[in-house]
């Protein structure tokens, strides 16, 4: 047994549920949420400067994160996101990482944290009675983070070590990463793991990594949204926990995206991947919003969504015929900016010719020769999937989150789900003819002797 | 590894920590550690798990010095000389610099094992 000083408040809290885990039945004690809000919309708020958005929705589980600006996008050196990402929940000034984890174990929670290429989310997944321990260990979190040298040496660089291998040994996340590249240089452009070993070698101390914390975690550089807690409860504990988050200090910056395009490849003996990419569209609140992006992006598609059967997608149907290849189509949607991608692996020869059809595929969309209930399936079928992904606490949490932080509007699934229902027939032959007046983005990587170069396919790179 | 000690308990009181410090000082000016440059915490014992990770834990420049002080220690040995005046190691430079690390690891160490002994009592 801990002596009695050792054991913090929160590991008492801990202990006191368990206790009544122990003799009262679950379905008595826990009520549920009292009104549901019955829509997809968050209620917002602000508490102690920090914004707030919760989805009240009826459960007995919560999900609560914290959306930070601070993604690839915005690091000022690289591998800072990923270091941080790393380095949540790993000890503050008041508790040690294995005691963060075991009172975590004790409640019966989950963390998690992970980046995208605009944000930063640490977060868990706990039994709503719980909100208030979370609440607390998260602003621990950001604003007394222990970050010590022998923690960076030990288990980060390790970390980052792994991450970097998967990452090279992956032909689809190089791709990805390169397309990126491509497309918009810097800012997104920035790879989302490490490319090489730089970041950890040189890159991450104690200092780069403290100074990116605070200015990541600063007021107005993040947000706190939570997915099956009442609002205004979430709201008072983050005004109380939250207070002594630092104000802005340094703010991280990048620039409007731009759209470049081009082509890349690399030689890479693990598998055959290439990328089509051309500009897409932004989120709904990023202001340039284009419906159609989405509708082209389920047109075109490649994942059959009915078993046995390769589906009316574009790519699907082609992809039938061409054995050992594995097609999707993408709309990668940013604050600002966003790619349409097709990503097609498999083998080199396979690859190459369901490339081929790719781009023929998008002329046909271009030349109108698609049959009208072909668009109107693609038109539903992007509607779905709008919905299906805000309905998704995870997807829906970083989104609104990063609406909030970037607009100060959160991202109302429903707004961009009606909008897509609205595209017509003209708007995706428009869409798709503007496609290929710009300059496409095709990354390759695999067996480069047989995979065609962009040109070949009748791109502009 | 890091010993007992009453070093808290006299620097808590100063009427003892005042003719106690010179004294202490006197006793390891005389144990001669000092004059062939070391320092006190140079004198750990280290082969052990616990050390050898503090060791780890060091920063390199203070690393590369201790590892200097035991090279130069070695050779005054060997030739049975002691230091010139001005290089042995000065009251003031005989910082303990690798038993915090001790400490903490120590810490840790029984931190796990506390957790990992925690007894869930149930009311």
């Amino acid at each position: 047994m801990l002596a009695r000083s050792t054991v913090g408040r929160s590991a008492r809290r801990a202990l006191r549920c368990q206790c009544q885990l122990g003799t009262v039945p679950l379905g008595g004690r826990r009520g549920l949420a009292a009104p549901a809000s019955g829509s997809f919309s968050y209620e917002t708020g602000d508490a102690a400067g920090i914004k707030v958005a919760s989805r009240d929705m009826a459960g007995a589980t919560t999900t609560l994160a914290l959306v930070a600006k601070a993604g690839t996008r915005y690091q000022s050196l690289p591998g800072l996101s990923e270091a941080l990402e790393k380095y949540a929940f790993k000890g503050t000034e008041k508790r040690s990482a294995l005691r963060i984890q075991r009172e975590v174990e004790l409640l019966g929670a989950e963390l998690q944290s992970y980046h995208t290429r605009e944000n930063l989310v640490i977060g868990a997944k706990f039994l709503r009675d719980d909100l208030p321990y979370f609440v607390e260990l998260l602003s621990e979190v950001v604003t007394q983070t222990k970050f010590s040298p022998h923690y960076i040496d030990e288990e980060l660089n390790r970390l980052m070590s792994i991450s970097h291998k998967s990452h090279l040994a992956n032909t689809e996340s190089m791709a990805l990463d390169s397309v990126h590249g491509i497309a918009f240089h810097r800012g997104l452009g920035h790879p989302l793991k490490p490319t090489t070993s730089l970041p950890y070698s040189q890159y991450i101390s104690v200092e780069t990594l403290s100074a990116f914390n605070d200015a990541a975690y600063s007021k107005g550089n993040f947000a706190i949204v939570a997915n099956g807690a009442a609002s205004g409860e979430l709201a008072k504990w983050v005004g109380e926990y939250f207070g002594e988050a630092p104000t802005i200090s340094y703010k991280l910056e990048s620039g409007q995206s731009k759209y470049y395009g081009g082509e890349e490849r690399i030689a890479h003996g693990g598998g055959n991947t290439m990328i089509i990419g051309f500009p897409g569209s932004s989120s709904l609140t990023g202001g340039f919003y284009k419906p159609e992006i989405s509708v082209l992006a389920a047109l075109l598609g490649g994942k059959s969504t009915i078993k046995w059967s390769p589906g009316f997608s574009l790519l699907g149907k082609a992809g039938a015929s061409i054995p050992g290849v594995k097609a999707a189509t993408k709309s990668a949607i940013y604050s600002d900016a966003g790619i349409l991608y097709s990503v097609m692996s498999g083998n080199a020869d396979g690859v190459a010719a369901l490339a081929e059809e790719t781009v023929k595929a998008v002329k046909a969309i271009a030349a109108g020769e698609i049959p009208k209930e072909d668009i109107a399936k693609a038109v539903a079928l992007a509607k779905f999937k709008e919905l299906d992904f805000g309905q998704n606490v995870q997807n829906g949490l970083e989104l609104t989150g990063s609406g909030l932080i970037q607009q100060g509007k959160p991202y109302q699934v429903d707004d961009s789900a009606a909008a897509i229902g609205a595209v017509t027939e003209e708007q995706v032959v428009q869409a798709a003819k503007t496609l290929l007046e710009n300059k496409a983005s095709v990354s390759t990587v695999g067996d480069l002797f047989r995979l065609p170069f962009g040109e070949d396919l009748g791109l502009k790179v | 590894m890091s010993a007992p000690s009453i070093a808290p308990f006299v620097l808590k009181r100063p009427w003892l920590s005042r003719w106690m410090i010179p004294l202490a000082n006197w006793y390891a000016d005389l144990s001669g550690y000092r004059k062939i440059g070391l320092r006190a915490d140079d004198l750990i014992p280290e082969e052990t798990p616990i050390v050898q990770q503090a060791l780890k834990r060091l920063p390199p420049k203070e690393a590369y010095d201790r590892v200097f002080r035991m090279r130069r220690a070695f050779q005054c040995s060997l030739t049975h000389q002691l230091l010139p005046k001005e290089e042995q190691t000065k009251s003031e430079d005989d910082v303990p610099y690798l038993s915090p690390l001790i400490a903490e690891i120590e810490a840790e160490i029984k931190e796990r094992k506390d957790l990992d002994a925690l007894i869930v009592s149930r009311k």
